[in-house]
């Protein structure tokens, strides 16, 4: 596999794009770019409008206002142009029971009018990691393996451009990570990856480029770095298990922190970060340990939708 | 094309290794013809089970019971002439039975009229059998009682000689498994489709609808002109057969074959298209498909039913496959059978275009 990264070059140009149901705006003036060769993420939580979006982008779903382009075809006209060139993990992807993955890989390369040879589907296979489990039935194989087999499907066709819409939702922690291993592997080939999913975690550690969406609006955009710096409030300083007697001794001296548990925090910019240690080190505080953590796409995310998220769903 | 056997290839190999739908392609019509061969094949010499109470016991009730026995069509069996009939009839589950009266012969000899007794259900088949008989034999015996003889007689020239029950429920069959297979299969498989949200990610390869469906057709067309040719010679083996095979009549058989997949294959996409999940699906093709089953004379003749089933089973579908089949199987009756092939290939093509132009593999 020959490496790449992203290029100038914009594969998909989002412009004011709308799709309104009565009763919802699942999608409602959203905008933005996808570059040839990075890991593109739509980040959300359910209903935010990530499957809506992306389903428009696949083709397979008509925009209500706005424009998209992919590839450079517009996706209202000539998407079938296209088509050989788009592969898609669909969300929910189910494979056919009673097929195995070998013949799968062989029917859907067809589907693409593509000749596919033994040694091809071999290699295709060993790329998911399901050489193992090349001819057992699709119904027998455990849900990572599904989703393996579903983006072996949406590879096959040799795709530059390839969705994989929440393709990690429900795994275990360990499929996540062989999932997450898979499709960096696709971007070191040169593919484009369009990743949605509500994992904020996965949206760090692959995405080149992150957009939030909620109710159907794009609320932060950028690299997770952009967004952490533009979003998150530098570091934080934890005082672990330093509870109410602590935050009243930093708050006594003029030091902004807050409660998070039993622990008390207190943020600062990379710059303050060595002075306000030394700071708090000088207080007498009850705590167990000190330590620092850089903000991640949680806090960003706390920040600019106001809610936590679990498995796809915002806490109060 | 390459994509269609792609398609149709990868399909079989799910349809096969289902095993249900081997069974039922090939395994469930083979057992039906066994079945309904055994419980037809001696139709000529069915006997109807005649209990006789007898309380004149004379030589004149002897004879008349002798004539009855010389039918072959009745075996009689005697009720006690001490015993109410109706008791025995009851406390014995007699379907049909005959009282011949006391003073029978007298009321003969006094040139007096006298009633013999049918006691039975109207209703069934076998009442109307012994009551047809009984009632030959007592004009039979009128007629040498006054020594008269018959001036209108019948004499019968068989159409179709040779031909068995099992010649007319054959071509029944294979429609009935067409039936089945195509419609009963492909409703809930197209519902499947959509609720496991195949057709959405079969959209995002080149494959179009058409193909989709055209490759359903050609798949069932080809396990049904397999079933068709296992349940012919199985039937030929087993209960003989007289089916007329000339290469016509095979070409037509087989074109009948694939326009009736096309026709069931396509309308149980119809259906499963407005089918909700699988098991409605396959409730929707069950209360579609057995009226259709029963009416469109799989098993009994059309000719047989009353005038309102008659006009029910000439708007059924499966009617035209299977009358069709018998015309060419049958009767040698090609320009029967292709008007019932174009009736069949116009409703397919109907269903078809149903499927074809409003499932929609995309979302709104």
């Amino acid at each position: 596999m020959a490496k790449t990264g992203p290029s100038d070059e914009v594969v998909i140009d989002v412009r004011e794009l709308t799709k309104h149901y009565p009763d919802v705006k699942a999608i409602d003036g959203i905008d933005f770019e996808v570059h040839r060769g990075e890991i593109f993420s739509l980040l959300g939580p359910n209903g935010a409008g990530k499957t809506t979006t992306v389903e428009i982008l696949e083709g397979l779903r008509e925009p209500g206002g706005g424009e998209a382009h992919v590839l450079g075809v517009d996706v209202r006209n000539d998407y079938g142009r296209i088509r050989e060139k788009v592969g898609v993990l669909p969300q929910d992807y189910e494979p056919f029971d009673r097929l195995r993955p070998r013949e799968a890989i062989a029917y859907w390369a067809a589907l693409f009018n593509r000749r596919i040879t033994k040694p091809e589907i071999a290699a295709l296979l060993e790329t998911v990691g399901l050489t193992a489990r090349a001819d057992a039935y699709a119904m027998h194989l455990s849900g990572g393996e599904k989703r393996r087999l579903g983006i072996a499907l949406s590879l096959v066709g040799k795709p530059e451009l390839v969705f994989l819409d929440e393709p990690t939702t429900g795994l275990d922690p360990g499929a996540r990570r062989d999932l997450w291993a898979l499709i960096k592997q696709l971007k070191a080939a040169g593919k484009t990856v369009i990743l949605t999913t509500h994992y904020l975690d996965e949206a760090e550690q692959l995405a080149d480029h992150v957009a939030i969406m909620n109710k159907g609006k794009i609320v932060a955009r950028g690299t997770p770095g952009e967004l952490i710096l533009q979003y998150g409030q530098g570091t934080t300083i934890v005082l672990a298990d330093a509870g109410e007697a602590g935050l009243a001794a930093l708050t006594a001296r003029g030091i902004p922190a807050r409660l998070e548990g039993d622990n008390v925090v207190v943020h600062a910019t990379a710059a303050e970060v060595r002075q306000m240690l030394a700071k708090l080190a000088s207080i007498d505080v009850p705590l167990t340990e000190i330590y620092t953590r850089r903000d991640t796409l949680e806090d960003v995310f706390l920040r600019v939708v106001g809610a936590r998220m679990r498995e796809g769903v915002l806490a109060e | 094309m390459r994509r269609v056997i792609a398609d149709l290839v990868a399909f079989g190999r799910q349809y096969m290794r289902s095993r249900v739908g081997a069974f039922f392609a090939f395994a469930f019509p083979v057992i039906l013809i066994l079945l309904f061969g055994a419980i037809f094949s001696g139709q000529g010499s069915v006997k109807v089970q005649l209990y006789v109470q007898d309380l004149d016991d004379t030589n004149t009730s002897h004879a008349f019971l002798g004539a009855l026995n010389d039918t072959t069509v009745i075996v009689y069996h005697q009720i006690p002439a001490n015993v109410n009939i109706v008791t025995y009839i009851g406390q014995n589950s007699v379907n049909t039975a005959l009282l011949i009266p006391n003073g029978f012969e007298d009321s003969i000899r006094r040139n007096e009229t006298v009633n013999v007794t049918l006691y039975g259900d109207p209703t069934q088949s076998t009442y109307g059998v012994a009551a047809s008989v009984v009632s030959g034999i007592a004009t039979y015996m009128n007629f040498q009682i006054a020594g008269a003889r018959p001036l209108i007689g019948m004499a019968s020239v068989p159409i179709g000689e040779g031909f068995k029950f099992i010649d007319f429920f054959l071509p029944g069959m294979i429609g009935f498994t067409i039936l089945t297979n195509a419609l009963f299969a492909m409703t809930p498989v197209a519902a499947e489709y959509r609720s496991r949200k195949y057709f959405k990610f079969l959209a995002t390869t080149t494959l179009k609808k058409g193909e989709w469906l055209l490759s359903k057709v050609l798949f069932y067309t080809l396990i049904m002109s397999v079933s068709a040719v296992i349940i012919i010679a199985v039937s030929s083996l087993v209960w003989g057969g007289n089916l007329i095979i000339t290469p016509v009549s095979v070409a037509l058989m087989f074109a009948f074959i694939a326009a009736g997949c096309f026709e069931f294959t396509s309308m149980g996409m119809a259906l499963g298209m407005y089918t909700k999940d699988v098991e409605t699906a396959s409730a929707v093709a069950n209360a579609i498909g057995f009226p259709m089953m029963f009416l469109g004379g799989t098993f009994f003749q059309i000719e047989a039913m009353p005038p309102v089933i008659q006009g029910l089973a000439s708007v059924m579908p499966l009617t035209y496959l299977n009358e069709g089949l018998r015309a060419t199987m049958i009767f040698s009756n090609e320009g029967k059978a292709l008007a019932y092939l174009g009736v069949t290939l116009v409703l397919g093509f109907v269903f078809f275009v149903i499927p074809a132009k409003l499932l929609s593999w995309k979302t709104k």
